[in-house]
């Protein structure tokens, strides 16, 4: 439990002073997404700890230093869960990374992504000031969303010092459903699981077989495993599966392989639909491994692995451009902060 | 009651711009005279009233693109209006801007089954997305009260929120993707049909963002599936104490349920009155809890939510026996508005939003206000996420009387604020809460969000003067505090 908030903002009004950039890192778990940032390292890693938890109001607030497993393990002991699923990374992964590297676990989908748990957090810009957008309570639009905003922004806009979440009640129950098919056919399924009421939290594809994971109340999960197609999974495996699905496990990207990520219409048959592809969310998130120098299909990212000189992110048209740009100088107006991490342009 | 500043005259006489305007669109869709224009003096907050300089109502991107470029090279204000059913003077039209009007923008572009997405205009009615969907067995979540009337687009800019907020979230929460285009006329799209498109989310910063930022032309939503059950219970309780206590112990205990509302005294009663429900008039406070999913999942929830209820000192319990019954329980609620509008000459409703387990010290302080304001105050609220709706009664025939309702309006918003809350929860600051913004942010948040606002929109002509409030202002606002 240590609050390092004035030696934060100390650090990057030093580095206004003396223009000189800082990297933000918390673990360093997340150096191999994005693209490589040059700077003095602006470590928050020590700024740790639950402010506040309160089971009843489902919200947590912690430091932007305190890992996901820390997070994991205080809600447990309430029955409580993180709702996006965030990847833990050794345990080392934290709050403040998970959030501005937007990592979602195979939930997404059917319980939101990290910007739908989030509903405030503190921020140092690069003027030095820290302040508090949103808050606590599960509604408020009072002011621009700038909470909500960080989200995928990679630490370009400023430092994240806190964050409040939403929280919900853990599972009583889980299974896992496994179908062998070909990848033709997982897309063909996969979109009833979108547009039926059921008590689905994962639905992936790898090397043909269709995986279909209900969570929910005891009840609610017997009820619906009856409706999916394939044999119940042994508990162990499907755990395990899950787990190496969500840490980016399935994959062993290398300096001369580029995994590529593609986030889509999840019933789109052509990009990325290939029998060596993975698939998650569903179809929505696929996944491929390429020799360096191999593109994948345009609109996907390049994840992991390979050089990170290139644009990482794909093209951006003008107007985007212009206008992430501009919000940019709005936050850190002497570009201290993490230049060249999400483009090469800012 | 806040008013605008008053623009600096524009060095075009409102000929010239309606001459300029109608080369653009049709002459049909171009209005500026008084008669016409009247429709579109205020929206949904009715005191706050301004009649537009000239109103257009454009029908394709084109012209949208075409009316903003010649404003930014003229300096011409603009104020963007959907239906207009907003509660915070948010589309309150400028005295020398132009009103874009985005009605005519009402088509469902696209409904995908197998994706769950619409693709729709923003003029498109939240309600009637709906009743696209249903014939796939889908809807949209977010269900606003004005959910007949209001636009997508509109929620888009207010992040509107609805009933089943604490289970299906708020507008950001079901939106992939919007297409704005900005002051200058430019053209833009976000997000995209997956989720998590790569970079900062402006998706989510241009929701809320109150018209502020650009005009939004195109959206795409997520849609959900109907649940195979739906079941409605309301719960009676002799004080609102107890009542807030169980909200809190429910949630607490694991059960989520879709929607979870509560009513005070003088509010059952008003509805009761209105649309006879069979509400318990005696009650302190209700509790009316709306549980979906399988038919075993609810089954279960059910037991759960009638035990907790029961544990926590409920006086009576009824659960609905079919969906027509659940119809008329969620019935009595829905009309509250009007029903506490059958009370009295006028009501003010307020929207902040606190933790749950504040509820009762907020209601019991609020009571303690309205004794001393004396001005009598109903309590609808969304309990599942500490959103109230207090509904203020007073005359505004009665001089005085509309600025005591917005003194113990203020008064019960810097409470929420106090308490760990929010001066807004869903209805927006607009111009109504611009006095309050400096008292929830320091003038170093408010600086950022200008920073914000400028960056999108730099000579600040995109709904001028509302929801972010100038430094100077602030700073008055503080040195009138420290007096």
């Amino acid at each position: 439990m240590t609050d390092i908030t004035a030696q934060l903002q100390e650090q990057v009004l030093i580095a206004r002073t003396t223009e000189q950039p800082l990297n933000i890192v918390g673990a360093n778990t997340k150096s191999g997404l994005g693209r490589i940032s040059k700077g003095q390292t602006l470590s928050v890693r020590e700024h740790q700890g639950v402010i506040s938890y309160s089971p009843s109001e489902l919200v947590i607030r912690v430091r932007a230093g305190t890992t996901i497993s820390c997070i994991n393990h205080v809600l447990a002991e309430q029955n409580q869960r993180l709702i996006f699923e965030p990847p833990v990374f050794n345990e080392q992964a934290t709050m403040g990374g998970t959030l501005a590297a937007n990592q979602s676990g195979p939930c997404r989908p059917w319980f939101g992504g990290v910007r739908d748990s989030v509903l405030g957090l503190g921020l140092i810009n690069g003027l030095g000031e820290h302040m508090q957008f949103g808050g606590q309570v599960m509604k408020n639009v009072a002011g621009f969303d700038v909470s909500r905003s960080q989200v995928g922004a990679m630490g370009t806009l400023g430092v994240i010092t806190d964050v409040s979440l939403k929280v919900l009640p853990a599972f009583e129950s889980e299974v896992t459903m496994a179908l062998n098919c070909p990848v033709h056919e997982a897309l063909h399924l996969m979109p009833r699981y979108f547009r039926e009421h059921l008590p689905v939290t994962g639905v992936s594809f790898w090397q043909g077989q269709l995986l279909v994971r209900l969570q929910g109340s005891q009840a609610g999960v017997d009820s619906a495993m009856k409706l999916i197609p394939g044999e119940p999974m042994e508990p162990l495996l499907a755990a395990q599966w899950w787990h190496k699905l969500r840490e980016c496990q399935v994959f062993e990207s290398s300096q001369s392989q580029v995994l590529w990520r593609h986030n889509l219409g999840a019933t789109d048959q052509q990009d990325m639909c290939h029998d060596d592809c993975l698939l998650n969310w569903g179809g929505a998130q696929r996944w491929q491994l390429l020799p360096e120098g191999e593109e994948a299909t345009n609109g996907a990212i390049r994840y992991l692995g390979g050089s990170r000189e290139a644009e990482v992110n794909g093209p951006v048209n003008s107007v985007a451009r212009k206008l992430q740009g501009k919000l940019k100088m709005a936050f850190d107006p002497q570009s201290i902060f993490n230049p060249g991490r999400l483009y090469s342009w800012m | 009651m806040v008013s605008l500043v008053a623009p600096s005259p524009s060095a075009h006489s409102r000929k010239e711009l309606v001459a300029d305007l109608i080369a653009m669109v049709k002459p049909e869709q171009v209005l500026w005279d008084d008669e016409n224009q009247r429709p579109f003096e205020c929206d949904g907050l009715a005191v706050y009233r301004q009649m537009p300089w000239v109103t257009v109502i454009p029908d394709n991107i084109a012209q949208v693109q075409a009316i903003m470029a010649y404003c930014y090279g003229q300096q011409i204000p603009v104020v963007v209006r959907g239906a207009g059913t907003g509660l915070c003077a948010g589309a309150m039209p400028h005295a020398s801007g132009v009103l874009l009007v985005m009605t005519r923008f009402d088509k469902v572009l696209e409904l995908d089954g197998d994706l769950a997405q619409a693709r729709v205009q923003p003029g498109v009615r939240n309600l009637a997305l709906s009743e696209a969907a249903a014939p796939l067995g889908l809807y949209y979540a977010p269900d606003p009260s004005s959910q007949i009337a209001c636009t997508i687009g509109g929620n888009v800019a207010e992040n509107a929120g609805g009933v089943h907020c604490l289970k299906y979230g708020l507008t950001v929460n079901n939106l992939l993707a919007v297409t704005i285009v900005t002051m200058e006329g430019e053209l833009v799209t976000f997000g995209g049909a997956g989720f998590d498109t790569p970079g900062m989310d402006l998706v989510a910063l241009l929701s809320g963002s109150e018209g502020l930022l650009g005009v939004v032309v195109e959206a795409t939503v997520r849609l959900l599936p109907r649940a195979e059950k739906v079941q409605v219970l309301m719960a009676a309780f002799d004080s609102v104490q107890v009542a807030g206590d169980a909200v809190a112990e429910l949630i607490g205990s694991g059960v989520i349920p879709a929607g979870l509302e509560m009513m005070d005294q003088l509010a059952i009663t008003a509805a009761e009155d209105f649309v006879k429900v069979g509400y318990p008039t005696d009650a302190k406070a209700l509790l009316i809890c709306e549980l979906d999913g399988t038919s075993a999942e609810v089954a279960q929830q059910l037991q759960a939510v009638k035990s907790c209820f029961t544990d926590c000192g409920a006086t009576s319990i009824r659960v609905a026996k079919d969906a027509d019954e659940a119809a008329r329980l969620w019935l009595g609620r829905k009309s509250a508005f009007p029903a506490v509008g059958r009370m009295s000459p006028d009501y003010y409703c307020m929207d902040g939003t606190i933790p749950r387990s504040q509820v009762g010290h907020v209601l019991t302080r609020i009571a303690e206000l309205s004794v001393h304001y004396d001005l009598p105050v109903a309590n609808v609220f969304h309990a599942g996420d500490g959103n109230l709706h207090p509904l203020i009664l007073f005359n505004d025939a009665q001089p005085g009387d509309l600025e005591k309702a917005e003194a113990l309006g203020g008064d019960i918003l810097t409470l929420c604020v106090d308490v760990g809350g929010t001066i807004t929860g869903e209805h927006g600051v607009g111009l109504e809460k611009l006095p309050l913004m400096p008292y929830q942010f320091s003038d170093q948040e408010v600086a950022q969000f200008r920073g914000i606002k400028l960056a999108f929109d730099p000579h600040e002509q995109l709904n001028p003067g509302k929801a972010i409030p100038t430094l100077k202002y602030c700073q008055e606002y503080r040195s009138i505090q420290h007096d």
